[in-house]
């Protein structure tokens, strides 16, 4: 399609961009400067009426970089729910400091851009183009407090171990190019169909599974993650938690099912010819969910503790990609959606607990559930929700993945492991809640009840229902995710 | 399909030529004595070298140095526009305003936070970062 008419199919995207813009410019005249956030939120919310608009449409758009279709739609709802919500929480925010707030909420706006334009790139130029959208805002915003030491390292180590990692990407997508003469996915598949090798597939393979695995934190390319967490103010590490995250998964999904399978499509039902990658999956995804468990296991630091504990579900949605067909793929985006939930509505308690205490270790939390049952309370369901256990949304998600293997009969090694793996994360989820429910005989904690925000108790309490509404009624939820798991090309 | 490649390989052994075979030729003759005093000073165009070239640079000149990168992209890409702009129309003459537009939000960005004052002085709309900020009266 020509670049004038894709304009019309592109309009969720150009609100951003006249968002972006009028939040700078509105924080230049004086007499506005209090406007910056509900202009912000009344142009998430014309943002969220354009996407409901574009629901369900198919098209290629600008010369076939980028395209609109079901699967991105899905993922840019969450995109959008997740920025909203961390946007409000982060009004209140001791972290953030109130003269920052400009370039706090452009450049996460920007990162939003980026967040669209990975889940719907088709073309390699393209993906990186939208993944460095992505990543150069997230550096800066690693390191808003600016004279803090440790959110200083957390920018500079994500700054050093982003840029390597593109880098490897790139030289992957370029042996892409190299073999196939293409930079557009669905030509590289065609031209791989009739004239490819396998081990240069193999090498483009690996070597742009670096940049994704980074993306999403995928061990051996976790190591950023739970220093730049730890350092990054709250509401940040909240946002880092789930939007690249969810975009990762998006892109991975798209670039492996449309140039590494026989089809070509969402209905592939093996490898490209004999590219064996979902053994590496299943590999990486024990390796993944092990590393983050066990590390969790001696953490004092709940930041840091949920940062082991977003690998440790990496892992666990990786177990989607050892088996190759749409059965896999509900399951993983249905997990996603669950761990949007639950890991927001964890990070939003923490983000409350930060501003009223200053204090990020868990023994921090020592007494919590007198000096705020409710809260607490909802903490306790966020916490048995990302440890896998009934009655929360966080059992039928991993019932869901490991169904898809044993349905597929393939890899029950990894069932056992992601099984074991959830016994072990039970420990550390509940040493929060011990921290905050049981006081030795001799400890004295202040017992003066701490008041919560409105906005920041309810967006809490929004999402941890939603763990328990989940267990419940999941079936619109995975009925949308069918009707999303459609390519535009399908 | 390999030999596609070869140019690469050829290229790539020809610069790993290029490196070894002068090193080794300059270790074979050069003179094995007398290698001090000023043959080992750095070679200036003939000029006597002057102190180190590692020197402090004030760090103001690093936001000038950014304004002028992005206002030189903005130039580049205008050039081809406007060697084209005859037969693109008026569409292309708006593309480049909303372009321009979107460059000079960045501009009034700066100018109104101040980064663009060399010394910094106490500003009309002065907020935010700059806000406590006060003219010192230099005697």
């Amino acid at each position: 399609m020509s670049n004038f008419s894709s304009i019309a199919y592109y309009i969720p995207e150009l609100i951003l961009v006249i968002l972006i813009l009028s939040v700078i410019v509105i924080d230049l005249i004086p007499s506005l400067q209090d406007l910056k956030f509900p202009v912000a939120f009344i142009g998430l919310g014309l943002l969220a009426l354009a996407l409901n608009l574009s629901h369900g449409v198919k098209a290629s758009i600008f010369m076939d970089l980028i395209v609109v279709d079901p699967f991105s739609h899905f993922f840019k709802w969450i995109f959008v729910l997740a920025t909203a919500s961390i946007l409000l929480v982060s009004r209140y925010s001791v972290e953030v400091e109130e003269e920052n707030h400009v370039e706090y909420i452009s450049l996460m706006l920007m990162i939003l851009l980026g967040l669209f334009l990975m889940a719907s790139s088709t073309n390699l130029l393209m993906i990186y183009l939208a993944i460095e959208l992505v990543s150069i805002p997230s550096y800066i915003l690693a390191g808003m407090k600016k004279n803090d030491r440790a959110s200083n390292e957390a920018s500079l180590k994500y700054v050093i171990f982003g840029s390597f990692a593109s880098g490897l990407m790139l030289f992957g997508l370029s042996w892409l190019y190299g073999i196939s003469g293409s930079t557009n996915i669905l030509d590289i598949h065609a031209a791989l169909l009739t004239n490819g090798n396998q081990f240069l597939v193999y090498m483009s393979l690996m070597m742009i599974m670096v940049g994704f695995g980074y993306k999403i934190s995928m061990a051996p390319f976790h190591y950023w993650t739970p220093d730049v967490y730890e350092g990054s103010p709250t509401p940040v590490t909240a946002f880092f938690s789930i939007g690249p995250k969810a975009a990762g998964f998006a892109i991975l999904i798209r670039v492996l099912y449309t140039i590494f399978t026989n089809d070509g499509s969402l209905n592939a039902t093996s490898p490209l010819y004999d590219v064996n990658w979902t053994l590496i999956f299943a590999v990486l995804a024990a390796i993944t969910m092990t590393i983050g468990n066990f590390l969790a296991l001696h953490q004092e630091n709940v930041k840091r503790l949920l940062a082991f504990s977003s690998i440790s579900h990496v892992g666990f949605m990786l177990i989607a990609f050892t088996v190759i067909g749409t059965e896999a793929l509900t399951a993983l985006l249905f997990y996603l959606v669950i761990y949007f939930f639950m890991t927001l509505s964890a990070f939003i308690i923490a983000i409350f607990i930060k501003n009223k205490l200053d204090t990020d270790t868990i023994d921090g939390w020592k007494g919590l559930a007198i000096r705020n049952p409710l809260i607490s309370a909802f903490m306790v369901i966020s916490l048995v929700s990302l440890a896998g256990l009934p009655p929360t949304a966080g059992f039928v998600g991993k019932f869901y993945l490991l169904a898809v293997l044993f349905r597929a009969k393939t890899f029950y090694w990894l069932a056992v492991v992601a099984i074991l793996n959830s016994i072990v994360s039970l420990y550390y989820y509940f040493k929060i809640i011990k921290s905050m429910y049981f006081l030795n005989e001799e400890e004295e904690v202040s017992s003066e009840p701490l008041e919560v925000n409105p906005y920041v108790k309810w967006t809490a309490i929004l999402f941890s229902a939603q763990t328990l509404l989940f267990y419940f009624y999941w079936t619109p939820l995975i009925e949308f995710i069918n009707r999303s798991l459609s390519f535009w090309n399908s | 399909m390999y030999l596609n490649y070869s140019p690469i390989i050829i290229y790539t052994i020809l610069a790993i030529i290029m490196v070894v075979v002068p090193l080794f030729i300059q270790s074979l003759i050069s003179p094995k004595h007398n290698k001090g005093g000023s043959k080992l000073t750095s070679y200036e165009c003939g000029e006597v070298p002057e102190g180190s070239a590692w020197v402090k640079f004030n760090v103001r000149f690093y936001v000038i140095a950014l304004i002028f990168i992005i206002f030189d992209v903005e130039v580049v890409f205008m050039f081809p526009w406007a060697v084209v702009f005859q037969e693109l129309g008026l569409l292309a003459f708006v593309e480049m305003l909303i372009f321009l537009l979107i460059l000079l939000v960045g501009f009034a960005y700066v100018w109104v936070k101040g980064d663009l004052g060399w010394v910094k002085m106490k500003m009309k709309y002065a907020h935010g970062r700059y806000s406590k900020l006060s003219i010192k009266e230099e005697v």
